[in-house]
């Protein structure tokens, strides 16, 4: 019995890894620009979708590292691409409706366009351990999903790095508090925006490429990281990326948990189930900040 | 004839000769899409009260078309329930669940609302998909009744073609277009519309804010569950996916490519997609491939960034600049 | 004069802040009261509490001898008191007209479904064809004297305009006490010497006004009396005369490196 509880904390933890990689670069976006992107997920399909054909021109272990930095660079261009034509004009200029209109418009948009040139069929990315399981003290679990927890947490460390060390990453974290002062100590907000999209695109391709080969690839597979990233971020408070490291743990294992110990049909209720909750006691997420009226 | 009487006639002529359209259309595949037409005209219309008029962004309003589907179809199946009562129904059981979901929108905007109004959607759809012993799960319900025979006169309609079907949806959507354009041309509209503007300044003003964007929810829901329940005795199958996303996000395209917050822009997205995805289905068979929905994506972007106020502000542009009739005005309430 | 307000130790904390701290005041009916203090005194804090926008933290509020205190805003309005905002908050999509018509809906007997209901049925309550409604929308715009700008979208008009708008709309709701929020602030002084009169007619016709103000020139003219907020606490109360050269006062704003204005 106990062994089940940490087995399935473990795999929660796995999957919760790769919810905080794409929420954070969500919840970055949504503090620099506001933005609230309901297509991010696509970003995780774009990049799932980049590895599948990477994968299948360099193939083995090394294709599939390959692959994820590929998906990353792709995808980072694909958010450049998307903020300077779609989100550019909108910040400042509309409301809250109009810009999750747009990205709504994007998610359709991304998501017909893959499935008009990827057909429907779902791809899959074999795994690059073939099918290895490895035994931590009475836990299995397979090399895949070890590796893909440990590559989510190198990122995210050296994620954090990048924001507290590096001149860009603090420019985005000046421009994510304050982005008018940001710019009048003479951050070029443009350059920062485009940062912003490029990185927090990329940490969603990254977490496609690992969802993928966990899973299987195919167009409409963005809807779900989508809700997943949002629950996270709302749980986290939006804006706050220390906020969605933790909540994306914690969904993961929730949802875990609670597929195993209530009910596996109703597993992707679990994360509604606890946002609505913690919306209804507190407006503005678990640890986000209580915003003014 | 002053203006306003001109757009009146027109107007009561045009909706006579709908009247009309099967006699002259006997095409039932066309037919079958006025339908469908007419339906997705009931739930943007729906959906467009609480958005546009209210300003409350309910993205789960797929989760009331399906609601009112599932009742009206069950109630039919299972207790002999006339499908008549079952619409009415079916309505009221969405405008419940329409008055629950209100209570979240008390608390929160934007993104939260978002998210929790699709929540609140995909918690019912994976309900649907699991209780098998009601719903029949990923099956659905299939073999729904038709609607019963009714007569008017000597004339009856047995419900056996999608031409009696078609006058039915048509008395319907009229008739919803009569109670929404009633109740957004009112003291109750305005201070729906004042809620949208600005929460604080409408409640300076001593408006309930929590008690009318819950009638909005309720009312909202009711009309789609109508709809949902219409769809339900048309196509005689109901599934989980009746109650996705995707549905929401149709309807949502069509209202805001029609024109959010007008009257006709929900009719006009609703009628003018449904036949634009009809066209591109017929070229799909020609170059093998469907561009329908990414159509629907790249519209619904091209609309928010260059036509915001949709077709009909398009319209209303262009009728300033040629007939001189009118004044600069954007979306707010219809006179027509 | 019967006392138509009165606070008794109104306090407003936010975590550790404390905004409004211990305020105790009476206004009779009818006079001007100038509510004024150095930036960030707690003043708009003072009134959103008195309108209901927000909910004190501590003490009580009276209207007309009745306990508001924690009543939502929509409920005091009802009751008698209406608001402008230090930043303008008009309908921006709602035509002007529509502005004032929607303010004069009889919200104390007619609730949203009982609108709903009857708009379906009767067709009465339509907005712009009921003709005393709008009869009495055109008076209170001329009234403040935007009435030819009825059918423009509100976010169309200037500034100044707007802040109009907003008096004419709380006018629309009946009130016995209109609470003013820097009714002056960006007008400049052809306008502001329009917007003494407007204040001080409103008063003449018998409603008691309670008023935010920075410039001094303005406060100072149509004062009965004066509150002086400083950091959340009341440290003057008076005749304007009075006030102005109260020792403690003088010493808020210098102190304060705020400039009064003469």
């Amino acid at each position: 019995m106990e062994s089940l509880f940490l087995q399935q904390t473990l795999n929660g933890l796995i999957i919760g890894s790769i919810y905080s990689l794409i929420a954070i670069g969500l919840t970055m976006i949504f503090g620099v620009m506001k933005i609230a992107n309901f297509a991010h997920g696509d970003y995780s399909m774009v990049g799932a979708y980049t590895a599948v054909f990477f994968v299948a021109w360099v193939p083995g272990w090394f294709g599939w590292v390959g692959s994820i930095l590929a998906a990353a660079a792709v995808v980072g261009v694909l958010g450049v691409v998307t903020e300077r034509l779609v989100f550019r004009p909108v910040i400042g200029r509309w409301t809250d409706i109009d810009v999750i209109m747009v990205s709504i418009g994007l998610f359709i948009l991304l998501e017909n366009l893959a499935q008009l040139f990827f057909g429907a069929t779902p791809r899959i990315i074999s795994d690059p351990f073939k099918g290895a399981t490895v035994n931590l003290g009475g836990l299995s679990t397979s090399v895949l999903r070890l590796f893909c927890l440990g590559f989510s947490c190198v990122t995210i460390a050296v994620l954090q790095i990048f924001l507290n060390r590096s001149k860009f990453g603090i420019a985005i974290r000046a421009a994510s508090q304050n982005s008018f002062a940001a710019q009048l100590m003479g951050i070029d907000i443009n350059l920062v925006y485009r940062l912003t999209f490029a990185v927090g695109a990329a940490l969603a391709g990254i977490g496609g490429v690992l969802f993928g080969t966990t899973f299987a690839v195919h167009p409409i597979m963005g809807a779900m990281p989508t809700l997943k990233a949002f629950i996270v971020t709302i749980l986290g408070g939006m804006g706050n990326i220390r906020g969605a490291i933790f909540g994306g743990f914690i969904l993961g294992v929730a949802e875990s948990l609670g597929g195993n110990y209530i009910s596996m049909q109703y597993q992707h209720a679990i994360g509604f189930f606890i946002i609505i909750l913690v919306l209804l006691v507190r407006p503005s997420g678990l640890f986000g900040a209580k915003e003014g009226t | 004839m002053s203006h306003r009487r001109v757009i009146r006639l027109c107007a009561g002529l045009f909706v006579a000769a709908l009247f009309f359209v099967p006699q002259v259309i006997e095409a039932r595949y066309i037919l079958h899409i006025l339908v469908m037409a007419g339906i997705y005209t009931i739930m943007t219309m729906s959906w467009n009260l609480l958005a546009g008029y209210t300003g409350q962004l309910n993205l789960g309003h797929a989760a009331f078309f399906g609601i009112g589907a599932y009742t009206s179809a069950l109630t039919a199946m299972n207790f002999g329930i006339s499908p008549w009562l079952g619409l009415l129904g079916g309505g009221c059981v969405a405008a419940f669940f329409g008055l629950l979901l209100g209570f979240p929108s008390l608390r929160l905007s934007g993104p939260y609302l978002a998210i929790t109004t699709i929540g609140f959607a995909e918690i019912l759809r994976l309900v649907a998909t699991n209780w098998v012993e009601l719903t029949r799960g990923s099956l659905g319900l299939s073999g729904i009744p038709l609607l019963t025979p009714i007569s008017i006169g000597n004339w009856t309609m047995k419900f056996y073609f999608e031409r009696d079907y078609y006058y039915v949806v048509l008395v319907a959507a009229l008739l919803t277009l009569f109670i929404i354009r009633r109740l957004v041309q009112s003291e109750f509209g305005i201070s729906l519309q004042a809620l949208r503007d600005d929460e604080h300044g409408a409640q300076s003003i001593g408006i309930n804010t929590a008690k009318y964007k819950l009638a909005a929810f309720t009312i909202s829901a009711f009309f789609a569950g109508f709809a949902g329940g219409l769809f339900a005795h048309f196509s005689r199958l109901v599934c989980p996916h009746t109650m996705s996303l995707h549905v929401t996000f149709d309807a949502l395209t069509m209202t805001m490519i029609g024109g959010l917050g007008s009257i006709g822009g929900p009719i006009l997205g609703a009628v003018a997609l449904t036949f634009l995805s009809e066209w591109l289905r017929v070229l799909e068979g020609f170059f093998k491939v469907d561009i329908r929905l990414v159509l629907y994506g790249m519209l619904l972007i091209f609309t928010i960034m260059f036509m915001r106020e949709g077709l009909v502000g398009v319209i209303k542009s262009l009728k300033d600049r040629f007939l001189g009739f009118g004044r600069a005005s954007d979306g707010g309430a219809d006179h027509d | 004069m019967t006392e138509i307000l009165k606070t008794e130790n109104l306090s407003k904390h936010f975590g550790g802040l404390c905004a409004v701290d211990n305020v105790s005041f009476a206004m009779e009916e009818n006079i001007i009261m100038g509510l004024i203090g150095p930036n960030g005194a707690g003043k708009t804090t003072l009134i959103n509490m008195i309108s209901g926008a927000a909910a004190p933290t501590g003490g009580r509020i009276f209207f007309h001898g009745k306990d508001i205190t924690g009543l939502k805003a929509h409920s005091i309005n009802n009751m008698g008191i209406a608001r402008t905002f230090q930043i303008v908050r008009v309908f921006a999509k709602l035509t002007v007209l529509d502005n004032v018509m929607a303010a004069l809906v009889d919200r104390r007997r007619h609730g949203p479904w009982k609108l709903a209901v009857s708009s379906v049925f009767r067709g009465m309550y339509q907005t712009g064809e009921n003709p005393e409604s709008r009869a009495e929308a055109e008076k209170l715009l001329d009234f403040v004297g935007i009435a030819r700008y009825r059918d423009e979208l509100a976010k169309n008009l200037p500034y100044a305009l707007s802040k109009r708008l907003e008096i004419a709309r709380a006018l629309a709701t009946r009130p016995g006490l209109l609470l003013l929020d820097e009714p002056s602030s960006g007008l400049n002084p052809a306008e502001l010497v329009d917007q003494i009169a407007l204040i001080r007619e409103i008063n003449r016709q018998g409603i008691t006004i309670l008023i935010i103000e920075h410039v001094m020139k303005v406060i100072m003219d149509i004062s009965d009396r004066l509150i002086v907020l400083h950091y959340g606490e009341k440290i003057a109360d008076g005749e304007p005369e009075a006030v102005y050269t109260d020792p403690n006062v003088v010493e808020a704003y210098l102190g304060d490196d705020s400039h009064a204005e003469n």
